[in-house]
């Protein structure tokens, strides 16, 4: 259990060269302790960035990135400590799999650890529960598996590790919808069994509605809105102006108010769409 | 390992930019020459001399020509340590009775045999990357190559094939080197540590990038061959080019004046004073 504070924090790309890019801009931010909180933005607003900075793969230029309060640049040789502590899934993770079996690249994070081996077994077996990997798959290669079972083994991978604070990078992108929705169960599963925080970027907003408590959307390298899901998609308006897509059923309800039905904005689900129109009727 | 230095194209306007990629390389192989014609004194000033105009002529930034001395600094110093001690002469400047069966001499010869090495290195080193790297594209350069081995094709050489691979090594540098450096992010997110240990340690930790990274490089070759295929890529034969390139009256004067320059290193060869290199 871990609250993960950014505070201030700008990241400059290309720094006194032609080419600076500032990638984050003056960001704040808390992702409360157990929830999961979903990080949204358009291309370039500054997510990928983002994520590098909260397990230190990237020092911010300044600001401070807090766990628990404590900087964790404070003690820069310790930072392996905190990656065990903020787990993190990159982009397309399917491409860093090496090992024999897939049971062997999931206990690689457990084993750089130094679990015992009876820890490192039940870690692997129980995240490979999470992301819903059969028990006959353990042993193949990870070259064999389709590309959502790649995937799936890869999320394991860092799941093994028992991260207070798990962040993927855009976890679902690619995959079909029934792929995407078992990844995003299992990761939703993860948060609620360990009771850790979970952290997922994406640009989908179907998703962050469909999985999310909180969201925070960025913009231009800021921080453009954040809060509790309700409270966030209370500005749908707002949101499809900084052009991203809001779920469909949002959009119907937009369009719906325009033509002068009573409506409120923030819907985000067809249950509460249809809760919403029922009077009507 | 972002800045990774191959590939260093500047991207500029001027009179070396425009310049025919065939006649640099041309170019370039005899400012080489030229570095080695030179014997005194006056002909090496006038190498230096030269180089420096090359630098203001292709309106590089001198901080960017200077990133292309620095891994060769070592061999700077290496060479001029060896030719300064090592060079007999005349003039017996210092000596010096290190062990008794080793004595250090410093003789003038080889302070100017020292200077000599370094003027040349760095003209060699600047020469070559001014005409081709900094000033022509990757892609011009494999073009040219291309072109001026072209009669070697009456021999059965695969010309147009080394070429293809060679452009197409170039385009994956890039990728590639992203490609690792996101490996290595994911696999320090699950605790791999690259910077401790003893080196059989360090060497284990490489394993889980190397794999990785084999298998995206050839999942890439893979589609890039599927891609190439689809376009009807069919090798040299009978391909024309999208962009043909002609040599202009500019890229005669260039080649006109650097032969000139040659020639008139030979002849202050005759007129230098101090010592002659031979």
């Amino acid at each position: 259990m871990a609250e993960l504070t950014l505070e201030h924090v700008s990241y400059i790309y290309g720094e006194r060269t032609p080419f600076e890019i500032t990638a984050l801009d003056d960001v704040s931010l808390t992702v409360r302790e157990g929830s999961v909180t979903g990080i949204i933005g358009h291309t370039g607003s500054g997510k990928s960035t983002l994520v590098q900075l909260l397990n230190g793969l990237e020092k911010p230029a300044s600001g401070r990135v807090l766990l628990d309060g404590c900087d964790i640049w404070e003690k820069p040789k310790e930072m392996q400590k905190i990656r065990f502590r903020i787990g993190l899934v990159m982009q397309y993770p399917e491409y860093q799999l090496f090992e024999e079996t897939v049971s062997a690249d999931i206990s690689f994070g457990p084993r750089n650890m130094g679990l015992t081996e009876e820890e490192i077994k039940a870690r692997v077996s129980e995240a490979a529960q999470f992301v819903g990997l059969e028990p006959e798959t353990m042993e193949k290669s990870p070259f064999d598996l389709s590309g959502g079972q790649k995937r799936r083994v890869a999320i394991a991978g860092v799941m093994a590790m028992r991260p207070e604070v798990l962040v993927l990078d855009e976890p679902a992108a690619g995959l079909d919808p029934r792929g995407r929705d078992m990844i995003l169960k299992g990761i939703r599963e993860y948060g609620r069994c360990t009771g850790n925080t979970v952290v997922i970027v994406s640009h989908s907003m179907e998703d962050m509605a469909a999985y999310c408590d909180d969201i925070i959307v960025m913009a231009g390298g800021k921080v453009h809105l954040c809060g509790s899901r309700d409270a966030v998609f209370a500005h749908a308006t707002e949101l499809a102006k900084v052009g991203l897509d809001i779920p469909q059923i949002t959009k119907l309800a937009l369009l719906l108010k325009q033509r002068g039905i009573t409506i409120p904005e923030g819907i985000y689900t067809v249950e509460a769409a249809v809760e919403a129109l029922r009077p009507l009727f | 390992m972002k800045n990774i230095a191959l590939g260093q194209f500047y991207p500029a306007r001027s009179p070396i930019h425009a310049l025919d990629a065939r006649m640099k390389v041309i170019l370039s192989i005899l400012y080489i020459v030229c570095t080695f014609l030179c014997k005194n004194v006056l002909a090496f000033g006038a190498l230096a001399l030269s180089a420096v105009l090359l630098i203001l002529l292709s309106r590089v930034p001198m901080r960017t020509i200077l990133r292309a001395i620095r891994p060769i600094l070592f061999i700077m110093l290496f060479t001029a340590l060896i030719n300064l001690f090592f060079t007999k002469g005349e003039t017996l400047l210092w000596s010096q009775q290190i062990l008794p069966f080793w004595r250090i001499d410093l003789h003038l010869e080889g302070i100017y045999s020292a200077a000599f090495m370094l003027v040349r290195i760095v003209v060699l080193i600047l020469g070559t990357s001014i005409f081709l790297t900094y000033t022509t594209t990757p892609i011009a350069l494999t073009d040219a190559i291309e072109s001026l081995l072209s009669p070697l094709r009456v021999i059965h050489v695969p010309v147009h094939e080394f070429a293809m691979m060679m452009t197409i090594a170039l385009r994956f540098i890039p990728t590639l080197s992203e490609e690792t450096e996101k490996i290595m992010n994911a696999q320090k997110a699950r605790g791999v540590d690259f910077s401790q240990g003893g080196l059989i340690r360090r060497a284990k930790a490489l394993i889980p990038i190397l794999i990785p990274l084999f298998v995206s490089a050839f999942r890439r070759a893979d589609e890039l061959a599927t891609a190439m295929e689809c376009r009807c890529y069919r090798g040299g034969k009978g391909r024309t080019k999208m962009t043909v390139s002609h040599l202009h009256f500019g890229d005669f004067t260039a080649l006109l004046l650097v032969v000139a320059f040659g020639t008139g290193l030979i002849l202050l060869n005759r007129y230098g004073f101090g010592f002659t290199m031979v």
